[in-house]
């Protein structure tokens, strides 16, 4: 995928501004979205498709802190993906492990209330994971050494996410 | 001078917006710049969304054809909604109904649901809803003389095949589809218009046959959807199903496929139908209904035990609104308000509902019947071309469902999640798994769960021409599209050689394009000749569009234009605008296409200005903030002179 930060034109930095994306977003989209060429002809419209298809493909990265991590790793030339990254420790695995046998446990005895439990701690930990990620890119400049450092923390992240889509599943499975 | 307008012959057409309901449907336009439904001669805006086929092949839309379904069971369809884009075996054909479905007898057939009507007709729910189109189109036509392109309303929660469905027979009625525009987002369009406000709302739509949940923020003209969910099968039909289902056993009636049976069930449902309605202001209500052998009974429904019986209906809404919260990443208490649209917000109890689960009483000062109307209206003003307001609003919406792709084991693996932003884009790369293989199958799904045999399917793409190379060397790179109305298209492209790759498209449900070509020709009464009058007309119309867009660009971004260049568009023009006086249609098409041409270099290059120019925009607004303040002090300085 092209730059996510350059389709949108913003500088690229981990702790972006929720609220100045949105903006660009939305300035961007009013340029481009298919209503406004309604009444064009047929290579313009298909010209600010692609666009607009693009602002939104970026925009969906950015919002999402690990496409936003792997796109500034990206830029910066730090190898990312299976088999380019470290592999994951132990400790994390295990903690994986173990929160996925809550999980389990909770949906077999249909605990809604144990899965919000889980949902809160497993929260707690991901900005934890979060901010020490926004640290880390701010002290890393653009060192790519120090950048490739914030790997670990990176992939623990993508466990995270992993399970709060198992646990937004099971969610889903209890209340229906 | 609205009289002045109605019988000007050269009246220019006049965009439509179309409530296309389960129920009830609804035409609306705009009128001195604000929404307005259009009526009947008996005044009424809500046409039944009911079709009669009477035996000597005469079809009936609306208040008459509603009065035939008690006498008529099988050959008046309402509530067709819940049949568009769905195939033969639904779920939905075995729920307690009238109807009488024609067993298919291909795999095409399959594809579609079919009702059997008289004359021994078959028709599936794009023609059905296409009738309901033409007589509001019709409607539309008394009142305006030119009917100008439409922006039909769909459920937010419609997935790929209901949308297609409704944009066929949009197509099949002979409307110029602008746009098929979400519920929920159009009842929010209306209202942000009326409030004025920014914030962030939920949108709480309960219709005859679906419901909508969607989380949006309005902010500065800026209607950006964050999430929606529902239930594209849940309404106040369930509520009437439920009702009767209570009647019939009062009535001692055994269900079955005989008529007399289809005409008790017809009259258990209308009678339940109008029981609800009247416990909306009654606290019970009475009605007498015939049993076996001539007698009748009396069966008195309170408000309580109408209650208790659509509660577990009414809880389903919970769980989607719930979902559609969390997707939105919003707690209830952050909203600062709740639509509430669809007739069945009318039922008391929903009302409470609604209040409790987001711990605030509901806005419904827009009349929940018209207001996705009202908004399909303002819509079709703007994508129209005609309204000033195209520069203020925009509205960003959200793919419903999550779309995949069918992987090895049957799992479905999600391309573009639920609640992306359309128009959106998603590219997926394969490789063969045998020597030589030159095809390749794609199953295309939508739907959140984890197998793609539970999710629904869309369609099966086969991709040919593969060069024979030997297992996992080609690289098919596959290209999701999905555009501002929701709909999907598939494309693929080999990497190793560049060729794009054939690419056959076998919808899983549904009419594929040749079918409704035909349907169209069949509607037509002189076929091929009326074909190529609606075709002219359309063209002619699209064409000046474009020429009026284009010396819009000319006075804009002229300046990108170099004097050859300059040269070539104006000629193209001018041109184009001779083509458009005369009658053939396809020397207007030659000539948008010359056009079209012609501004090809130029149109990218505005688009790169057009992205500076957003994404200076706030470097801009202060520059012209320093300006002002500039000037402000030159006035001083003048006055100042000036007082010496």
């Amino acid at each position: 995928m092209s730059d996510a930060f350059a389709v949108l034109g913003l500088e690229p930095r981990f702790d972006l501004e929720p609220a100045a994306l949105d903006a660009r977003h939305r300035a961007l989209s009013a340029a481009l979205h298919p209503d406004k060429f309604a009444g064009s002809a047929a290579t313009e419209r298909r010209l600010a498709l692609g666009k607009a298809i693009e602002v939104n493909e970026a925009y969906r990265a950015l919002r999402d802190p690990v496409k936003r991590a792997e796109c500034l790793l990206a830029a910066r030339g730090v190898p990312i993906g299976d088999g380019a990254e470290p592999r994951p420790p132990a400790e994390l695995l295990m903690e994986i492990m173990e929160v996925r046998e809550e999980l389990a446990a909770a949906r077999r005895a249909k605990d809604l209330p144990a899965l919000e439990r889980l949902e809160r701690a497993m929260r707690t930990k991901e900005q934890a994971t979060t901010a020490a990620l926004t640290q880390g890119f701010a002290a890393a400049g653009g060192a790519v050494e120090l950048l490739a450092a914030l790997l670990p923390e990176l992939g623990k992240l993508r466990y995270y996410r992993r399970f709060f889509e198992e646990l937004e599943a099971a969610m889903d499975e209890l209340s229906t | 001078m609205s009289l002045l307008e109605i019988f000007d012959p050269a009246a220019s057409p006049r965009p439509i917006g179309i409530d296309l309901g389960t129920t009830n449907s609804i035409v609306a336009r705009l009128r001195d710049g604000a929404p307005d439904a259009i009526r009947d001669c008996d005044g009424e805006a809500l046409v039944p969304s009911a079709v009669f086929y009477d035996r000597t092949g005469r079809v009936v839309v609306g208040r008459e054809a509603q009065r035939m379904a008690a006498a008529h069971p099988t050959d008046t369809i309402v509530s067709v909604k819940r049949f568009m884009g769905k195939g033969a075996d639904d779920a939905e054909t075995r729920r307690l109904g009238t109807y009488e479905f024609a067993s298919p007898t291909s795999p095409e057939e399959a594809r579609s649901v079919r009702f059997r009507v008289a004359p021994e007709r078959v028709v599936t729910p794009v023609e059905v809803s296409a009738e309901i189109l033409r007589a509001l189109h019709q409607l539309a036509e008394d009142e305006l003389r030119s009917v100008g392109p439409a922006v039909i309303t769909v459920p937010a929660y419609f997935d790929d095949a209901q949308r297609q469905a409704t944009k066929d027979a949009g197509r099949l009625a002979g409307l110029e589809v602008l746009r098929l525009l979400n519920e929920p987002t159009a009842a929010a369009l209306a209202y942000g218009l009326e409030q004025k406000q920014n914030g962030l709302f939920a949108v709480y739509d309960l219709g005859g046959g679906t419901f909508d949940v969607t989380v949006l923020r309005l902010e500065d003209g800026v209607f950006q959807v964050k999430s929606t969910g529902g239930d594209s099968a849940l309404g106040g039909d369930d509520m009437d199903r439920a009702l009767a289902e209570v009647l019939l056993r009062a009535m001692a009636v055994t269900v079955d496929a005989s008529v007399a049976s289809r005409e008790l069930v017809r009259l258990a449902l209308d009678a339940a139908r109008q029981a609800k309605h009247a416990l909306t202001e009654r606290d019970a209500v009475e009605l007498t209904l015939p049993v076996k052998g001539g007698e009748e009974t009396t069966v008195r429904v309170t408000r309580a035990a109408f209650e208790e019986l659509v509660a577990p209906i009414v809880a389903k809404t919970g769980v989607s609104c719930r979902r559609a919260l969390r997707d939105a990443g919003v707690r209830a208490e952050e909203l600062d308000g709740v639509i509430l649209v669809g007739g069945s917000t009318r039922v008391p109890y929903v009302r409470r509902y609604v209040a409790e689960l987001f711990g605030k009483e509901p806005l419904a000062n827009i009349d929940p019947d018209l207001v996705v109307a009202y908004g399909a209206a303002i819509q079709a003003d703007i994508l129209a071309g005609d309204s000033h307001r195209a520069d203020e609003i925009l509205l960003l919406d959200v793919l419903p469902l999550s779309l995949g792709l069918e992987t090895m084991g049957g799992v479905a693996e999600k391309v573009l999640p639920r609640n992306t932003t359309i128009p959106a884009g998603a590219k997926q790369v394969f490789t063969t798994y045998a020597d030589n293989q030159t095809g390749f199958e794609l199953h295309i799904v939508q739907g959140e769960r984890e197998l793609a045999a539970d999710c629904r399917s869309l369609a099966r793409f086969t991709l040919r021409g593969i060069p024979p190379v030997a297992a996992g060397m080609a690289r098919l790179e596959v290209t999701f599209k999905v555009d501002a109305d929701g709909l999907l298209t598939v494309s693929a492209k080999e990497l190793t050689t560049g060729l794009e790759q054939h690419v056959e498209v076998t919808p899983s449900y549904g009419l594929t394009d040749a079918e409704v070509e035909e349907m169209l020709l069949d509607a037509l009464d002189h076929g091929e000749e009326d074909m190529q009058k609606r075709q002219l007309a359309e063209r002619k119309v699209e064409g000046a569009r474009i020429l009026q867009a284009t010396r819009g660009a000319l006075e804009k971004d002229g300046d990108l234009l170099d004097a050859d260049e300059r040269a070539r568009v104006l000629a193209a023009l001018d041109d184009l605008a001779t083509a458009l006086e005369s009658d053939v249609s396809a020397r207007i098409q030659g000539r948008v296409d010359e056009l079209d041409a012609a501004t090809k270099g130029w149109a990218g290059r505005r688009m790169d200005r057009a992205i500076g120019q957003a994404i200076a925009g706030k470097v801009l607004d202060e520059v012209d903030a320093s300006v002002a303040h500039a000037r402000g002090v030159e006035a001083h300085v003048d006055e100042h002179a000036r007082r010496r």
